[in-house]
């Protein structure tokens, strides 16, 4: 039976396991769950993933979720997977484990709560926190610093000296993607100071094309929509009229 | 050379890695980077975690961070760690890694941002927030309840339905125990409704009993400091020359 692929293009995680796939040439089927018309918390998803969330896979009788380990999973279960995604020595995937935990405390808080205090918010009904801003954007900074002076500081161009990318590549570029729904002063204020991690994002980005473009298309496309209901919240107070958006990224 | 880890017992993720190689017979040292004295702040510990954070381990020339990538590093690179810790099968470890993802955002975070809000803030000059410690110990309730729902729901003793302990065990109730630190109040409201989580707790300590007592026993000491504290600074309003006798974030 195929691999099965639970997701939501507007998730990041959802983003880079699919990518991962394509790149791959795992043969799976996306099944999409509309995070904006709430599908996650259907019960017919719940049996998929209890936690209610995108991504997860379900491969043969086997069910998954939580992107990291799904991308390990994948990287160990299909054997046509090239070694720099997830190496097989020891300390290499220790490494790679290393960047992966950091991440989600740290680069995904960070960016996940700024966009979401800044952008997302009123088109989910929620009320911008400036004060929640302004601190995701402390954590998204130096967590920008941080990859930057730890882990490109070697000589390839990929994460903790790599010259081929890993799963953690793919991971944390997705997570900062979402910085492309940003208004141009806010994505250039953040990113504006970090050459490394923008040349880093093209690195990936061509390392996986055409797959990682037209996954993310959608981004694009969502950043028209909210700068629209942006200018229609302006312009006019029926605000819960407005078509909602993704519940979270 | 001896495994050299750095941690600080305070520290619930240094407590796993402590317990683990005990528990293992991994022969190590321990090197302790008192956060209370922010020695993991020093230009010493960078050159071992940039991050300034414990634990962290050296191993030869290997150099790691994240409790979680250095267990699964131990499991892998120290033959006498019996397969139960970090099964070999595929499809048991994706499980395992799942829990431990998860792990991040929930159980820790709810439970580390409840105890700063409740008992550990004021010693350590910060103002208790009583809308975070609400909202974290809606993350931290509800995280409990997944636990015993989902994870605790097969016939082993363990997460997964395991009849013996993995490393998820070991680093979740690490987590869960820094509740010790909790009034009696707060943490019976906390654990009381959750004894699965209770028996399973026990189930871990009885499986990595003496080392796991041994490795806690710092907990009741600061229980006892911080009683103490919270009565000086009842009694004086000399709060600023209170010495300070906590880590700066467990
Ligand atoms: N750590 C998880 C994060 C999963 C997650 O937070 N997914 C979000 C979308 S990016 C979701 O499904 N949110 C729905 C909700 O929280 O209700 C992973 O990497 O898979
Ligand atoms: N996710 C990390 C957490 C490490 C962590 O937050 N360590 C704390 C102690 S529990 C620390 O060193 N804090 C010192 C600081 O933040 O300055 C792990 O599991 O190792």
């Amino acid at each position: 039976m195929k691999l099965k692929v639970y997701a939501d293009r507007m998730s990041q995680p959802s983003r880079a396991v699919i990518i991962f796939c394509k790149v791959n040439g795992i043969n799976f089927e996306e099944i999409k769950v509309d995070l904006s018309k709430r599908q996650h918390l259907s019960e017919e998803f719940k049996e998929i993933n209890p936690m209610e969330k995108v991504p997860a896979i379900v491969d043969g009788r086997f069910k998954l979720f939580e992107s990291h380990a799904i991308l390990i999973y994948l990287a160990c279960a299909f054997p046509r997977v090239a070694d720099h995604w997830y190496p097989a020595d020891v300390s290499r995937t220790a490494k790679i484990h290393s960047v992966l935990d950091w991440h989600h405390s740290n680069l995904r808080q960070g960016a996940a709560s700024f966009v979401f205090n800044t952008v997302l918010a009123p088109a989910l009904g929620f009320p911008l926190n400036p004060q929640a801003a302004s601190q995701a954007e402390k954590l998204l900074s130096s967590s920008l610093s941080k990859i930057e002076s730890i882990w490109l500081k070697g000589n390839g161009r990929f994460l903790l000296g790599g010259f081929q990318p890993s799963i953690a590549d793919l991971s944390l570029v997705c997570e900062i993607m979402q910085l492309e729904v940003l208004d141009e002063k806010d994505h250039s204020r953040i990113l504006g100071p970090h050459k490394k991690v923008q040349q880093w994002i093209e690195d990936t980005r061509n390392a996986t094309r055409p797959h990682f473009d037209e996954v993310h298309t959608i981004l694009y496309k969502a950043k028209t929509k909210l700068a629209v209901q942006r200018s229609v919240r302006g312009n006019s107070e029926t605000e819960s009229s407005i078509k909602k958006l993704p519940s979270k990224m």
